[in-house]
């Protein structure tokens, strides 16, 4: 605790020169003058002041944090409203097929007169094939697995995932009668949980059903699994857990053993699990038990996921996976089908999730051992070798499975028939095919037409034709005798019609809501206009406008919210209550937001640039907004990032160049060196998407197809550790500012928490090469402990450390003898005499804002590095090195001062280029989800889902945590002005330079918002106006998501965290040296 | 407050105080000869290197190394016919002769120039000389030879400090740096050609100058404007390479070195005119101009 004179010393020292790094003052010893009585109470005054400036800055900080949550609200509006219209939706019809009802619109006729209607014992619809069946899922089986390897050039070798599951090809090829293999083509998104929905009901996945189903919930339309539940089948469920939540109840509870499906680092439970159940259940005694077996693997998966495909534990994997086949064959007995399929495949890393080709092709299998299937001709005879030849739609699986046991086909089915399946092992039972194809067309039919009665339109004519001619060559076909090419021209009919309707419902479900759309995009818009004007077009104090600014929003809104439910009632509109007032409550706040920002014109000026700076600010951002339109800009948005970055460097450069003092040319020079050189260095971590191939190598890895760090890549956490305090360190010592806390707290914890995250990756690696013979559980819980021990640290520790410590300087005094003859003798000032001279010395004064909050960014940073795999760890410890630079360049080019808006956008820049650097990219499967393991070992809400943000958008939250620091780095002290007689009138507002310092902190941050909001406009009109690009699922969508995920994230980062932090910055400050 | 004296220019030698070149204009802007060959030349020599871009095309796009080295004698030879014809040697502007000699001192960290030449005190005392010579009586010997100098000088450093700093610049700037380092190195060799040649023929390794080249803060003439012109259209042609049309002419080098011969001409005639000549960028103050960059 500093005592009162020095800090008298402190206030007094305020004028002195903006980069003064020691300042010398004087000071009055104790009270001993005949004065003291009119000091004390000028001190009584003078301490009144400053504890009402206090308040004043703390009612003002809350204010225009106030202002920034309405910003918060105001996008997440937007966003909403635009995410409505443009995830599709697909209504769920709640009918469902009944063994009793033929699907065909005459039924009662059908039924007679076809063999097909039989009921009772030997199924329902069509004769079934099997009694039970055994369905095994290896998530993740790429068809190329499963087939042999062949190069298609020259320079082709076989990868480590291929030929290990040799049993699917042996057993297609070698008995085509007791087995098929073919290509099984998902329909995105490539998530588990999304395909188990289209391999059970034959339906397509739209948007909304990934939105609502997230959490889990219950499948609740017509499936085959509610269908053999109902026709009183025995259904058991082994492995993976999400079949629990998607048919809860339908299993039998005693056989059945699910099996936590998220923790992808563990490859084994989940297998050794079912086949420690299901082979059991195989053995002659126990098949009594049981109908169906439902076993749901996830070894492949984790494994790619964790290494990627290109690694041993993965043709392990294989291998382990073709034993468990091999062994299940042999317990088969001839009554049961067996079916092995893949629900998606996997990229080159082994993630999933999107759409390339990859992702969607996966394998399935089917096996009897009583020879149940056929080829139509001799060509199809070996199973493809390409996985898009012959493919069929993973939704056939469902009317395939349905009728060969006998069952109905579920109500919204869409697939086909798979011919292979029905055509007989002689390859000719045409009879079968036209009779399954017809029952499944009809049934496609009447789901058709129940559907567009729900929508309220009419029938499709085109598939209306296509049936009748089917129907009419089945009527020739029937009755004739000679009738292969009449039955043959009936099943094409019938197939046609399927795969016609399925078309059209790709195309009906594709359907957007364009009102929606742009009532969302009218918010965002406004919510920039708003913006701009706050951020760039306000000469005022920003923080005096807060009161009537957060007024007239709150007036707006409320009015809005009204009148949005005042019409939603008297039903004026045909909008919901809710989504009306929403949408009226954010165009009123806008309206009233807009209002109080304009009342003074003598407030505003022309929102435009002055200078270069400001136009090559709005030069980034616009120019990247037009890019997004185009594939290839939002493909090379990493390489476009770093070429706009430099350019930055090198404005910098040339800037510094002009500036007249020496050193502020040598130091802009030097940091706008080091910044272009950092940021290109950085660039050398990357991880391509697949759009880039074959232009880009990926380094963010081992290898391109692995999921783990190279060796040498676990010295980068301990590189970081060594260099990065130490750089932090000299930036202080810049300033001189490396005092008090600092030492503390960069040199020593900020050092010892990159020691443990480097020893915890060091050990993740030495788990991943199997490097010690410790038990794997050990491994984790080590991990786990330390992993949190960082946490603690920098979180805990952390904020506690940057809420109590005092700035950064040091200051001692030094107090001469009274009669020491080299003293000067007092002068006398103002009429008062002067005690003798005390001198003060006060080291990091010139930048005691930026450094106090600079440590903020060490929190985070430390962090976030933790999050990162190795690579990412050094692309987060450049981030800071560049950031640094960034602070320094802004300070030599007088750029913190004048609130120039580059500081704000560069960081946002930065932000997004290490993104991209940090092993991500603008595609859903490039989310790391295995970080959330690794502070944790079981999910846990809401953590593990803060765990993942903090590793996918870590670099835009440093990049957002730092920056206030472009107003606060190196920025002068400034307190209200002492000498000025403000102590003669206490009611009197004074002038608040805390004040002026929030005001800079919020413009920065809103330019900054401002930046993130434009590109996510833009990333959204472009998303919502190429609606029907062939690119829209691959490439604009994802990029709308990110877009809009980092300006929500953003928000309340800053909101919470950066603005908010800027309190105790400044009040530690005020503390030591006076309002 | 900071001496201005702290750092590299402690050998100032008069009391011209640093800050000096900034506020004031070291040199004035260069014109062309008076001569009509040279004001005829100076307009076809922008338009010959276009010609010759556009004739090589198909041939750089087939094989960009080979023609590009191929190229690169014509290129040299091109541009010291322009600035033997066209241009003033260095030390021989009137302004500048009546602009003694602190400039030379400056900043000689920022002028790269001086070292082939040695040790920064040599050179000087040889410039006033030339000067002189010049002065005294146009003899032929005389004044080729002060012409052939700052041309021989020119290129030899355009060959061996520009392009290496080119060269790098294009890799910051995002050029590949394990592969295509011929390319990269050929490409800097071309734009060092078009932009350094009558920068150094002109300049000389004039402190002043240079420090206001880096500085991007010469007035418009027609060297200023094609060195500027070359790196701006370096830097917009680097836009079309990341687009998915798939032609071969979106190869690495090409569109920086095709932007970078038409950023040339069009500088090197729009600083001409009198919209623009004499004027400089402003960066902060008023003025607003200029997003724009060097090279790539």
């Amino acid at each position: 605790m500093v005592s009162t004179p020095t800090k008298r010393v402190g206030d007094s020292a305020g004028p002195n020169g903006p980069r003064g790094v020691s300042a010398a003052s004087t000071a009055r010893g104790s009270d001993q003058s005949p004065g003291a009585q009119s000091m004390k109470k000028r001190n009584g005054i003078q301490d009144d002041l400053a504890r009402r400036l206090e308040q004043d800055f703390k009612t003002k900080h809350l204010g225009v944090l106030g202002v920034l949550a309405w910003i918060l609200l105001l996008h997440v509006a937007g966003i909403y409203f635009f995410t409505k219209g443009f995830l599709l939706t697909r209504m769920v019809l709640d009918n469902a097929s009944s063994c009793q009802v033929l699907p065909f619109d005459d039924a009662s006729t059908q039924s007679h007169s076809t063999p097909t209607a039989r009921h009772g014992g030997n199924g329902c619809w069509h004769e079934k094939s099997f009694d039970k069946a055994v369905v095994i899922i290896i998530d993740a089986l790429r068809y190329d697995f499963t087939v042999p390897f062949t190069p298609t050039e020259e320079s082709d070798s076989a990868h480590l995932f291929h030929d290990n599951i040799p049993v699917l090809y042996e057993t297609a090829v070698n008995s085509p009668a007791n087995a098929f293999l073919l290509p099984f083509i998902a329909d995105p998104p490539t998530a588990t949980l999304q395909r188990l929905k289209g391999l059970t009901t034959g339906t397509l996945p739209t948007f909304i059903d990934a939105g609502s189903n997230f959490a889990g919930t219950a499948i609740d339309e017509d499936n085959l699994v509610a269908q053999l539940h109902s026709a009183g089948k025995r259904l058991v469920h082994l492995g993976d857990d999400t079949w629990q939540s998607l048919f809860p109840g339908y299993f039998d509870a005693n056989l059945t053993h699910p099996y936590d499906s998220f923790n992808v680092w563990d490859l084994h439970t989940v297998d050794n699990g079912v086949n420690e159940h299901l082979f059991p259940l195989l053995r002659p005694e126990n098949r009594t038990q049981w109908d169906v077996i439902f076993g749901h693997y996830l070894g492949v998966d984790h494994a790619g996921h964790r290494y990627g495909p290109d690694h041993a534990a993965m043709a392990a994997k294989l291998q382990e996976m073709d034993r468990v086949i091999r062994d299940v064959i042999a317990a088969l007995d001839d009554d049961t089908l067996l079916v092995v399929m893949g629900d998606h495949g996997m990229d080159k890393k082994g993630d999933h999730g999107g759409e390339s080709s990859d992702e969607v092709e996966a394998a399935l299998w089917m096996y009897s051992k009583r020879g149940a299937f056929g080829r139509l001709n001799q060509q199809t005879l070996l199973p493809p070798q390409h996985p898009r030849e012959r493919s069929v739609p993973q939704i056939d699986l469902v009317p395939t499975l349905s009728l060969l046991l006998g069952m109905p086909i579920p109500f919204n089915n869409l697939g086909s028939p798979i011919e292979e399946a029905f055509v007989g092992p002689k390859g000719n039972n045409w009879a079968n095919l036209v009779s399954v194809n017809r029952l499944t067309s009809a049934q496609i039919k009447r789901y058709q037409h129940q559907y567009a009665i729900a929508r309220g339109a009419g029938d499709d004519d085109e598939s209306l034709s296509l049936w009748s001619a089917a129907e009419e060559e089945w009527k020739i076909a029937s009755k004739s005798t000679a009738k292969s090419t009449t039955v043959r021209a009936s099943y094409d009919l019938y197939r046609k019609y399927q795969r016609h309707t399925l078309d059209v419902c790709r195309g009906l479900w594709a359907r957007f809501d364009v009102s929606n759309m742009i009532e969302g995009v009218i918010i965002l818009f406004a919510g920039i206009a708003v913006l701009v004007l706050y951020a760039r077009g306000l000469k005022a104090d920003r923080t005096e406008l807060t009161p009537q600014l957060l007024s007239s929003i709150c007036v707006g809104s409320g009015l809005g919210a009204v009148a949005g439910a005042g019409l939603a009632l008297f039903g004026l509109t045909n909008m919901a209550l809710l989504d009306m007032s929403v949408l009226l409550a954010a165009l009123g706040g806008i309206i009233g937001a807009s209002l109080a920002l304009v009342k003074k014109p003598t407030n505003l000026t022309l929102p435009l640039p002055n200078g270069m700076w400001g136009w090559l600010s709005i030069f980034f951002t616009v120019s990247q907004s037009i890019g997004f339109a185009s594939n290839s800009y939002t493909i090379w948005e990493d390489e476009i990032l770093l070429f706009f970055l430099t350019t930055f460097g090198v404005c910098a450069g040339v800037s510094s160049m002009r500036q007249k003092l020496t050193t502020d040319r040598v130091l802009g020079v030097y940091h706008s060196i080091l910044f272009v050189i950092l940021g290109r260095v950085a660039s050398f971590s990357r991880l391509c998407r697949e759009e880039q191939m074959p232009f880009c190598r990926s380094t963010y890895y081992a290898s391109s197809t692995s999921s783990v760090s190279a060796p040498w890549q676990l010295a980068i956490p301990f590189l970081v550790m060594i260099i990065l305090p130490g750089v932090v360190r000299a930036f202080y010592a810049g300033s001189k500012s490396y005092e008090g806390a600092a030492t503390l707290w960069i040199g020593f914890a900020f050092r010892f928490g990159l020691l443990v995250a480097s020893l915890f990756w060091m050990l993740e690696g030495a788990d991943d090469g199997e490097w010690f013979s410790l038990r794997k559980e050990n491994l984790k819980s080590i991990r786990v402990f330390l992993a949190q021990l960082v946490f603690a640290i920098a979180f805990g520790a952390g904020t506690g450390a940057y809420l109590y410590s005092k700035p950064c300087v040091s200051i001692s005094v030094n107090k001469p003898q009274p009669d020491d003859p080299n003293n000067p003798p007092a002068p006398i000032i103002a009429g008062q005499q002067q005690q003798p001279r005390t001198t003060v010395t006060i080291l990091g004064f010139g930048n005691v804002y930026g450094t106090r909050f600079f440590f903020l960014v060490v929190n985070f940073a430390l962090a976030i590095i933790l999050m990162q795999k190795p690579m990412g760890q050094g692309a987060i410890a450049l981030l800071v090195c560049q950031i640094l630079s960034l602070l320094e360049i802004l300070d030599t080019n007088a750029l913190t001062l004048t609130n120039s808006a580059i500081g704000p956008v560069v960081l946002g820049v930065l932000g997004s280029f290490y993104f991209f650097k940090t092993g991500h990219q603008a595609t859903p499967s490039s989310i790391q989800w295995e970080t959330a393991f690794i502070p944790l070992s079981t999910i846990k809400y809401p953590w593990s889902p803060l765990l993942v943000v903090l590793n996918t958008f870590g670099a835009q939250i440093l990049a957002a945590i730092a920056v206030p620091l472009t107003v606060l780095w190196k920025r002068p002290l400034k307190t209200h002005d002492r000498d000025s007689p403000s102590s003669s009138s206490p009611s009197s507002k004074p002038h608040n330079p805390a004040a002026k310092l929030l005001s800079d902190v919020v413009q920065a941050a809103c330019t900054h918002l401002l930046y993130l909001a434009t590109i996510n406009l833009a990333t959204t009109m472009w998303a919502g106006h190429l609606r029907r690009h062939l690119m829209l699922y691959r490439i604009f969508s994802p990029r709308f998501m990110m877009g809009a995920a980092v300006l929500a994230i953003v928000d309340v980062i800053l909101l919470l965290f950066a603005v908010t932090g800027v309190r105790w910055s400044i009040l530690s400050v005020g503390e030591i040296f006076g309002w | 407050m900071a001496s201005e004296t702290a750092s590299p220019t402690v050998n100032s030698p008069s009391s011209t105080p640093t800050q000096a070149p900034v506020e004031k204009p070291s040199t004035p802007p260069v014109n062309i000869l008076p001569s009509p060959t040279a004001r005829i030349y100076s307009l076809v020599h922008p338009a010959l290197l276009l010609t010759l871009c556009t004739l090589r095309f198909e041939a750089l796009v087939a094989d960009p190394i080979r023609e590009l080295l191929a190229d690169l004698p014509w290129l040299a030879f091109l541009q010291i016919t322009y600035v033997l014809i066209c241009l003033p040697p260095a030390g021989t502007t009137p302004t500048e002769a009546s602009f003694p000699a602190p400039t030379d001192g400056e900043d000689k960290k920022k002028t790269p120039p001086r070292s082939p030449s040695g040790p920064g005190v040599t050179l000087r005392p040889g410039k006033p000389g030339l000067r002189r010579k010049q002065l005294a009586g146009k003899h032929d010997f005389a004044g080729v030879w002060a012409k052939l100098m700052p041309a021989f000088l020119s290129l030899s450093l355009t060959f061996l400090l520009a392009t290496p700093i080119l060269a790098v610049l294009l890799v910051l700037f995002g050029a590949p740096l394990t592969t295509h380092n011929p390319e990269t190195v050929l490409c800097a060799a071309h734009i060092a050609l078009l932009c350094a040649t009558a920068l150094v023929y002109v300049h000389g390794v004039d402190g002043y100058v240079w420090k206001e080249v880096w500085g991007i803060s010469r007035p418009a003439d027609a060297v200023w404007g094609s060195a500027l012109g070359t790196g701006l259209g370096a830097w917009f042609g680097a836009i079309p390479i990341p687009l998915d049309w798939d032609r071969p002419w979106q190869a690495f080098p090409i569109t920086i070195l095709v932007g970078a011969y038409i950023g040339y001409a069009v500088g090197s005639l729009l600083s001409r005119t009198p919209l623009l000549y004499g004027k400089r960028i402003q960066f902060t103050p008023v003025e607003d101009e200029e997003g724009e960059k060097k090279t790539n």
